[in-house]
């Protein structure tokens, strides 16, 4: 498999998608990553990760219902592919991998 | 309160609207929204209000900008790539009526082009001077040329709208000696000083403000300067005027061609009175005035009455013999100034301007333009149209394919303006071999560069447009409009009745056109023809005119005495000006108890001038020269006797007012000193002595008039040698009446010209078109012919019931020209007191036989063609 290209907060992004599941859109992301990360993140930050997401072929959207507290709008609904899937699973893989050759040094630091 | 009642700040949601890409638009609406009215709940209204601004301040990024391609898609574009090839596929499939659709077009379109640089060429003269809206030229009374000296100086100190004034004269030709050499310099004037306020003048050379200050200056203009000096500096330099030894102040650039005052070089006036101080009675300057900005010029005509009652009254009244300026007023003498607007001298007021502007040419030539460019145009919406036949399957499969009407219709507008295009590419290339041509007939200097300026270019590509979508309107309606089942069953739509009308209409209106075109062409030369054979009353042919005879001074007499030995010259005589020429008029009054005043035209004239032009006397005598009373003699024509009324005129008096007067010893038959537009009019002959003065002194004798017999061009020579031996710096020149008497009517010719010209581009525009859609229409009717022929039919009656229907066409054209042509020719007659009679039915009938044989010319041959071929292969053909 080839390189992941995928940014610090692309990933956060993806990874809440991945969580959410059925109900993954636009504020419903934000909120989420406002909650398990107390970032403070703009609506457009949201937007343009995930538009991104979707050209790279991470996500999949597709448009929603619309309902009145939208004001009449639509929502865009995204759930995660195959490929956002694997480009997690490598990335996580990748992390793991550079975790576990930590020397032990840092350990006896904690414990001083 | 529900928060759904809430809402955002209107602007905001406007400005997302405005910058947002539609497709992302609802989804950022729908959460921002959503975030909005969740925050009304937790935080209240204002924080939400504020915080949904600044959302969508922040989606204000490239990713949701909207794009070109938002604006215009790109299907579209690629749309009109399509409309492109097919247009040049279906050009290029049918290439005959491609060719005559385009080299129509192309015709009518370089025809236009032409008018249309003419036309804006006359419209701009004098417009480039700075200011020259506020230029005026003062005429005398209404619409005379020459005003007094002192008039421009007194306007200046009295009238705080003057801002400035120029006097002028001219133009001159004078002599200029450089380095011995002689040149004979035309288009010279004299000018004051404050000239270059006035008119925008270029200096090269020299300082504009000192230019014409003092006497013997000279401005000469580039082209004149480097002809002297040959690319020297002129400033400075010495040159001989008329024998006046000159200094050159400055060095212009040439004046454009566009203005009326197209001088070569200017004079400083002298320092001498009748220029810096003037006087109110002779009339010899031309006074440009320029007002101050917002002054009009009703605001100083309006005090010309006080100006002129103050200033020129006591002057006058000393000349007309009355005893005050009211008497003269009460006696109906009438005495004004009007204030002309520089930019309107070359249309409006040539005489003034001395050029030969006309702004009725201008409206001839546009209506021209349009007629040409109105018939080019009926042929392109005919053979479109006549064609659209063979496109209606395509128009069928593009509606069932999902085509919109409007796009239709932008697809043929794409074909129309291409042919235009093509066509306006091809008119250029016939505009600029016709230009040569074209300059005869407009009497202008065109070139190249001004056809190839980008003003022109702009012009022929916004005539392309114009053209492109009037006449690529109404095919692209019609086209446009079927229905796409019968297109696709291959059912005919274009053989409704109300198409086939049309077509049949805006032929007939081609043909009433030409029809016009041509009958006013043979009406002009024959009035022409009538004028040059009518009887001046003199023989003009045996009549020779040497001019700047005034110039041979004290060597006229051994002049003349040389020329009275050739022996092909009969007689002699000196004359101050001559017929054909233009003859001023002269005030006289009866010496009655109720004496009448009368401008008489009058010449100045030696003792033999009679027998010189060969005029027949019906009353009294001759002048004699041996009489030394007979100057305050006087030999008039019949007109002045019918005037004058007299039973008995010989004996009788008249007098000028100023104390001398004439007595009239002889009269003439009537003969015409002028064109003959004007009819005869009272005429006096007054004596001068065989030196040419007058009586009061003055120089008169400014040409000979001779009486020729035999050989001219032998005569013409040995004058010419006479000539040189007498004074060698003077230029000979001549003319013969009968050819000065021709020249009147230049005009007249070029517009005989004009007319010969456009008819035979009418036609043959006409003609293009009628052949094309007379080869549409035979190709549609190929099997009924056919079919007629197999029963019986002959070819000739075959062919005669093709013809017939076309015949009728140029019948109807007729009818509509035949009125108008009759009432326009009449308007155009009036202006001439002889004229031919327009009630000859050969003028009317000989015209339309012309056109109807031209269009059986072009229909006959396709008639008989498809008449004379084998009936089994129309037949046979599916």
């Amino acid at each position: 498999m080839g390189r992941v290209q995928i940014g610090e907060f692309e990933e956060l992004v993806l990874l809440v998608v991945a969580i959410l599941h059925d109900n993954a859109y636009g504020i419903s992301v934000m909120e989420e990553i406002e909650n398990q990360t107390d970032r403070k993140i703009n609506i457009s930050a949201v937007h343009s990760a995930l538009d991104r997401l979707e050209t790279k072929g991470f996500v999949r959207s597709e448009v929603g219902g619309a309902t009145a507290e939208r004001g009449g709008r639509r929502k865009r609904f995204f759930k995660i592919t195959m490929a956002g899937q694997s480009a997690l699973d490598a990335v996580r893989e990748q992390r793991n991998k550079l975790h576990d050759q930590i020397p032990n040094l840092g350990l006896k630091y904690v414990s001083i | 309160m529900s928060p759904f009642d809430q809402e955002p700040p209107r602007w905001s949601l406007k400005f997302l609207k405005l910058y947002c890409k539609p497709r992302a638009l609802e989804i950022i609406e729908g959460d921002a929204y959503e975030l909005f009215y969740k925050r009304i709940q937790e935080e209240g209204l204002k924080p939400a209000r504020r915080k949904f601004s600044w959302d969508v301040l922040r989606f204000f990024r490239l990713r949701y900008i909207k794009g070109l391609e938002d604006y215009n898609s790109l299907n579209n574009i690629a749309m009109f790539k399509n409309y492109f090839k097919i247009s040049v596929r279906s050009l290029l499939k049918q290439r005959f009526y491609s060719f005559i659709n385009i080299s129509g077009l192309a015709l009518g379109l370089a025809a236009c082009l032409l008018i249309l640089l003419y036309v804006s060429h006359e419209l701009s003269y004098d417009k480039y001077h700075k200011d020259g809206d506020r230029v005026y030229y003062v005429a005398n009374g209404t619409s005379g040329a020459w005003t007094p000296a002192r008039l421009g100086i007194q306007m200046k100190s009295d009238f705080p709208e003057v801002e400035e004034i120029a006097r002028i004269q001219g133009p001159f030709s004078q002599t200029f000696r450089v380095d011995n050499q002689v040149f004979k310099e035309p288009r010279g004037y004299n000018a004051d000083s404050a000239f270059h306020h006035l008119f925008t003048v270029d200096f090269l050379e020299g300082n504009p403000a000192e230019a014409l200050t003092d006497p013997n200056s000279v401005v000469l203009t580039q082209t004149l300067a480097d002809k002297l000096f040959g690319f020297e500096s002129a400033l400075g330099k010495i040159i001989e005027i008329d024998g006046l030894d000159v200094q050159v102040t400055g060095v212009v650039a040439d004046p454009p061609k566009n203005t009326h005052f197209r001088y070569s070089y200017i004079n400083s006036y002298p320092n001498e009175s009748w220029v810096t101080i003037g006087n109110w009675t002779g009339n010899n300057f031309f006074t440009y005035v320029k007002l101050s900005p917002g002054a009009t010029p009703d605001q100083v005509q309006s005090k010309f009455p006080e100006f002129i009652r103050e200033y020129v009254g006591p002057e006058l009244i000393k000349y007309s013999g009355h005893s005050s300026f009211d008497e003269f007023l009460d006696a109906g003498g009438k005495k004004t100034f009007s204030l002309i607007p520089m930019q309107e001298l070359h249309l409006h007021y040539p005489h003034l301007a001395k050029s030969n502007g006309s702004i009725d040419n201008v409206y001839i030539f546009s209506l021209v333009a349009l007629f040409i460019l109105i018939i080019a145009c009926i042929n392109f919406m005919n053979l479109s149209t006549a064609r659209s036949a063979m496109r209606s399957k395509e128009v069928g499969m593009r509606k069932v394919l999902g085509s919109m009407r409007g796009q239709l219709i932008s697809q043929f507008m794409v074909e129309s303006i291409l042919v235009c295009l093509l066509a306006s590419i091809l008119a250029l290339g016939i505009a600029s071999l016709s230009l040569s041509g074209f300059n005869q007939l407009a009497n202008r200097e065109f070139t190249y560069n001004d056809l190839f300026e980008a003003t022109t270019l702009a012009k022929l590509f916004g005539l392309m447009l114009i053209v492109g979508l009037l006449a690529g309107a109404y095919p692209a309606l019609v086209l446009s409009s079927f229905k796409p089942i019968k297109a696709l069953k291959g059912e005919s739509q274009t053989g409704s009745k109300g198409n086939a009308v049309l077509r049949k209409g805006l032929v007939s209106f081609q043909f009433a056109i030409s029809i016009f075109l041509i009958v006013s062409t043979v009406v002009v030369y024959n009035q022409l023809s009538f004028i040059n054979q009518q009887n001046l009353g003199f023989e003009p042919e045996q009549v020779l005119v040497i001019k700047n005879a005034d110039k041979l001074a004290e060597r006229r007499e051994s002049f003349k005495n040389q020329i009275e030995r050739i022996p092909s010259i009969e007689s002699i005589a000196l004359t101050n000006t001559y017929v054909s020429a233009g003859v001023s008029d002269w005030g006289y009054q009866t010496m009655d108890d109720n004496p009448r005043s009368y401008s008489f035209r009058n010449m100045f004239a030696t003792a033999d001038y009679i027998k010189t032009m060969g005029l027949e006397l019906v009353e009294g005598r001759d002048f004699n020269k041996d009489l030394s009373s007979e100057t305050s003699n006087i030999i008039i024509n019949e007109k002045a006797k019918e005037w004058l009324g007299y039973d008995e005129v010989l004996g009788a008096k008249l007098s000028r007012g100023d104390g001398e007067d004439y007595t009239i010893i002889g009269v003439v038959k009537d003969f015409n000193i002028t064109t003959l537009k004007r009819g005869i009019e009272p005429f006096i002959i007054r004596l001068i002595n065989e030196s040419g003065m007058t009586e009061d002194g003055w120089t008169a004798g400014n040409y000979f008039t001779l009486k020729v017999s035999g050989n001219y061009q032998e005569t013409v020579s040995q004058i010419q040698d006479a000539w040189i031996a007498s004074v060698a710096n003077e230029p000979f020149e001549y003319v013969f009446l009968d050819e000065s008497f021709s020249s009147l009517y230049e005009e007249e010719q070029r517009f005989g010209k004009l007319f010969t010209a456009s008819s035979g581009l009418a036609i043959v525009i006409a003609c293009l078109g009628l052949f094309a859609l007379a080869a549409y229409t035979l190709q549609k009717r190929y099997k009924e012919i056919a079919v007629r022929k197999v029963l019986g039919a002959s070819v000739k009656s075959l062919t005669f019931m093709v013809v017939k229907s076309f015949t009728i066409l140029v019948l109807i054209g007729a009818v509509v020209a035949i009125p108008v042509g009759y009432l326009t020719m009449q308007t155009w007659l009036s202006d001439f007191a002889y004229q031919i009679s327009l009630n000859n039915p050969l003028l009317w009938i000989l015209p339309v036989v012309g056109v109807a044989a031209i269009a059986w010319l072009t229909v006959g041959y396709q008639s008989i063609r498809t008449a004379t071929s084998n009936p089994i292969k129309a037949l046979r053909s599916e």
